[in-house]
């Protein structure tokens, strides 16, 4: 056993001296760099380690949790702990802790991550795909971001593990003119065919494209969805899988497992695994992730569970632990039959929509809400884009949203922006019909 | 905390070539309880702490923090920070406009210290706020209130000579998912919040249980009578939740220098003011009644603070003045790059994070008619008291405002509730549009997002009643 896990698992054993039900504790070495950029120059590098363990302990269905820095004062903090969980309330509905020995996947991190000597190039080869496209005035904004995290985690009810986890996300918004952008993203576990040019080159079409954008109208319209914007549908719909949010009516899924939520051509699972920025072998708990089809063919199958919610809906863990609160991972659309090519015919007069952001619910149990999309919208006409728009609102219903999808495209791709695209999903192009757009009146 | 830790780093920092360094340290007890639907969820308690330098050399800046306070690490992250700024290779330099190091301490003290309040009362009043709203014979589905406390303190040094510490403690409660069914119908408060900087007279101050036990009516009355407005032009009365949510959004975020320049440009992205365009400072943006102030310095609110975090002194910024631009919120850089001076807007969440041009307390200053004088001209219209969906573009000119709880208006007297008003409409068209804003003042608190990675702002938005003439609800 390595130092830090001896470490972690003293943690756990002082927990239980003090006469805590359950401990788990899980120490993180993370190692965080971002590379922040606008007006095609570097605006400032950053890098942020953190050495933490983060504790949870149980006493009599009293929940606690805490934040130990680099093994510091470990003895006076989980006194102290221990402390507050005898002064706390219990909580009913605790099912407990996942209990058990596991076996783990080997871990997916590239090592290669780690430390990039010169994180400017990437931003550069980008800054210059984006130029090819919009030529030398281009205006170009975002992020290199890497991610190395070393987790070690104990749990006194068994489980024990040790991680990798590496992330590497290129995030480039072109600007031919001030109203004339497109966005493009690179994601990824590792290094091995990280194309940076590749996401340069998107936001510089899609801002060529967007030229002389014109005030769009109010309608309903059949619409192609960039996967950007699928990604950010995914980050609201996975969220509200999350068997905690459906416990505070948070969801358009309550009391839907087993009913038909969008078209049979629409099956959505989580998958942590290899290429996701999400990439590791357990959760929370210590479960192993695997994969979890979350909508099989149109039909909702399970909610996001952690074995505390999985109890309350007398049913398993899914490893998606969260000790308090269970989310998805990566969320992905399977591939579809069409292209993108073949979507296009397929609208007679529709649009064309690249990214959003500023996603709200006027009420997540009926799942009303608008976005504002951005970059590149485009009308489409018998097939072929028409003009640019811009200044249009998505104002629509969710569940309306996912059950109006017409098409999905054989191509996906591994998206994540910022807040709004979260958590990373694999996302196609979509096609949907009769979606409602409205505008500033 | 370890100062001299901090201060190595300044110093490690100084025999390195470069143009200006700062370190700070911090430290946060973080306190935080949810309370799901009566049950206590989970309750966590932690010192958040650790420390950063930034560095500007050979125009790039640097920043690199760590939570392992030792002096080799102090010296690593110097050395990564001024990897990071000489890597950048810059064509346009980054400069910082040049301001006065400041010596000082300061600190926001507590009438009821939250120290001295026990994990049993604290979970106490939590609860009782709960049981007040399931007193009610209304059907709450579901609910959920969370307590948040930050006692934050900072260490700020420079190389100019700024030695900066404070002792600020926050507290804020949230009600998310307050979920009300009625004959199969929902209506839900999906967020609301309250923030306070200073102690735990914060509770007496908002008077949760009272607040929330309103909301629930309000969500019971809205299923039982609202009606659907008649989409049309027609007067618009704004409550103060109403008005500082637009106040925040499309005037404090436009006026953000940082993203006029095009630092955001990615994220949360630009502004409809910038250098060239129709609107800059001195273009007319609303109407003669509309004057909005950001201001850090009012006591106990949200987001109060007394220096920034570049050691700058805070003061009100009349961002709109009279419906004219009128002043932009600054950093040292961004001031640099416009030949004007910081106000002290710049703000850091943690000491992982870099601190970036953010807004304080966002508002519209009062008027001059009282609030029966604002009801009474209107013949027909609707009363917006508090919204629940809303965004706005990324320039900030597109904006919607959908209410939670609204009313009609007939002949002056507030009528039936409206079920989701929605206004939908340009930043210009909506500030022209004010013909009328009342004397008294009311402050909402919020979480402001902005930052890669995200940092929430602890902020206040608000304002008075406004009245806006023959503008589109729907």
């Amino acid at each position: 056993m390595s130092e830090i896990m001896s470490k972690t698992e003293d943690i756990v054993k002082k927990g239980k001296a003090l006469g805590a039900d359950e401990v788990i504790a899980s120490t993180v070495f993370g190692e965080y760099r971002q590379s922040r950029f606008s007006n095609n120059q570097i605006d400032i590098g950053v890098a942020w380690d953190e050495y933490a363990t983060s504790v949870l302990l149980t006493w009599k269905k009293r929940v606690v949790a805490t934040l130990i820095r680099n093994f510091q004062d470990v003895t006076p903090t989980m006194e102290r702990l221990f402390k507050l969980a005898k002064a706390s309330q219990e909580n009913p509905v605790w099912g407990g802790l996942a209990k058990g020995k596991f076996q783990y996947a080997k871990s997916m991190a590239d090592d290669d991550v780690r430390d990039i000597e010169a994180p400017q190039e990437y931003v550069y080869e980008a800054v210059e795909a984006a130029k090819k496209h919009v030529g030398n005035s281009v205006e170009s904004g975002g992020i290199l971001f890497t991610k190395y995290e070393q987790v070690f985690q104990v749990s006194s009810e068994g489980p024990e593990g040790q991680d990798q986890r590496s992330a590497i996300e290129l995030s480039i918004r072109a600007f031919a003119k001030r109203d004339e952008s497109g966005h493009g993203v690179e994601c990824s576990s590792s290094l091995k065919g990280f194309d940076p040019a590749r996401a340069g080159d998107k936001a510089g079409e899609i801002a060529k494209m967007a030229k002389n954008p014109k005030a769009g109208n109010t309608g309903k319209y059949d619409i192609i969805f960039e996967p950007l914007f699928i990604g950010s549908m995914l980050g609201a719909y996975g969220f509200m899988g999350s068997a905690f949010s459906v416990l505070i009516k948070m969801s358009v899924f309550v009391d839907k497992i087993g009913q038909k939520v969008t078209p049979e051509i629409v099956t959505i699972r989580d998958n942590p695994g290899k290429h996701s920025m999400s990439n590791r072998v357990f959760d929370d708990e210590g479960v192993p992730v695997k994969e979890t089809i979350f909508v099989d063919k149109g039909v909702l199958k399970t909610y996001f569970h952690n074995t505390s919610t999985a109890r309350i809906f007398k049913t398993q863990t899914t490893g998606h632990a969260g000790l308090i609160s269970p989310s998805p991972w990566s969320l992905e659309i399977d591939a579809g039959d069409m292209s993108k090519d073949e979507m296009f015919k397929e609208v007679k007069r529709g649009l064309y929509v690249t990214n959003t952001w500023y996603t709200r619910f006027q009420n997540y149990a009926s799942g009303d809400f608008s976005t504002i999309p951005r970059d590149g919208i485009f009308l489409i006409e018998n097939g072929e884009v028409k003009e640019s728009w811009k200044e249009v609102r998505l104002s629509d219903n969710i569940q309306n949203l996912f059950a109006s999808i017409s098409g999905i495209s054989k191509e996906r791709i591994q998206v994540h922006w910022w807040g709004e695209a979260d958590p990373p999903s694999l996302s196609p192009y979509v096609l949907a019909k009769n979606i409602q757009i409205t505008k500033p009146e | 905390m370890e100062k001299d830790i901090v201060d190595h780093c300044l110093e490690y920092a100084r025999s390195k070539k470069i143009d200006y360094a700062e370190a700070k340290g911090q430290d946060t007890n973080v306190e935080n309880m949810v309370l799901k639907n009566g049950a206590l969820d989970a309750y966590s308690v932690a010192l958040d702490s650790g420390f950063y330098v930034r560095i500007l050399a050979d125009g790039g800046l640097g920043f690199a923090a760590s939570n392992k306070w030792t002096k080799e690490e102090a010296e690593k992250i110097v050395n990564v920070a001024y990897k990071l700024a000489t890597n950048a290779k810059r064509k346009d330099k980054i400069k910082f406009a040049k301001e006065k190091a400041v010596k000082t301490v300061w600190e926001v003290k507590q009438k009821k210290k939250i120290e001295n309040v026990s994990s049993e009362d604290k979970i106490g009043t939590v609860s009782e706020i709960d049981k007040a709203i399931m007193s009610q014979k209304i059907n709450v589905a579901a609910r959920m209130l969370i307590l948040n406390i930050f006692i934050t303190d900072k260490y700020f040094v420079n190389t100019e000579g700024s030695v900066i510490s404070s002792h600020v403690p926050k507290i804020n409660a949230q009600a998310i998912g307050i979920t009300v069914v009625d004959q199969g119908k929902t209506e839900q408060l999906t967020f609301k919040e309250w923030g306070y900087s200073g102690g735990w007279e914060a509770f007496d101050v908002w008077k949760l249980d009272d607040a929330l036990v309103k909301e629930v009516k309000v969500l019971q009355r809205v299923l039982e009578e609202g009606k659907p407005v008649k989409p049309g032009k027609t007067n618009l009365i704004c409550g103060p939740e109403v008005t500082g949510i637009a106040s925040h959004e499309s005037c404090g975020h436009p006026m953000e220098a940082d993203r006029i320049l095009g630092r955001e440009m990615s994220q949360a992205g630009r502004s409809f003011v910038y250098q060239g365009g129709p609107y800059w400072i001195g273009t007319r943006i609303g109407s003669d009644k509309v004057t909005i102030v950001d201001d850090p310095t009012l006591e106990n609110s949200y987001g109060y603070y007394l220096y920034d975090d570049e050691g700058i002194k805070a003061r009100p910024r009349y961002l709109y003045k009279n419906g004219i631009i009128n002043e932009f919120l600054q950093n040292r850089e961004t001031a640099a790059k416009l030949g004007m001076r910081s106000n002290g807007a710049s703000r850091s969440m943690n000491y992982d994070r870099e601190a970036i041009v953010r807004m304080a307390n966002t508002y519209l200053q009062p008027g001059d008619v009282n609030e029966e004088e604002i009801f009474e001209d209107v013949r027909e219209g609707i009363y917006m008291h508090s919204f629940t969906e809303w965004n706005i573009d990324d320039v900030r000119f597109n904006q919607r405002y959908v209410g939670r709880e609204a009313y009609f208006i007939e002949e002056g007297e507030l009528k039936g509730p409206v079920t989701r008003p929605t206004i939908e409409t340009t930043t210009l068209n909506f500030w022209m549009s004010v013909d009328a804003v009342s004397k008294k003042l009311d402050f909402v608190s919020a979480t402001c997002g902005k930052g890669d990675p995200s940092q929430g702002a602890p902020v206040y938005t608000g304002g008075p009643m406004m009245r806006l003439k023959g503008v589109h609800v729907k």
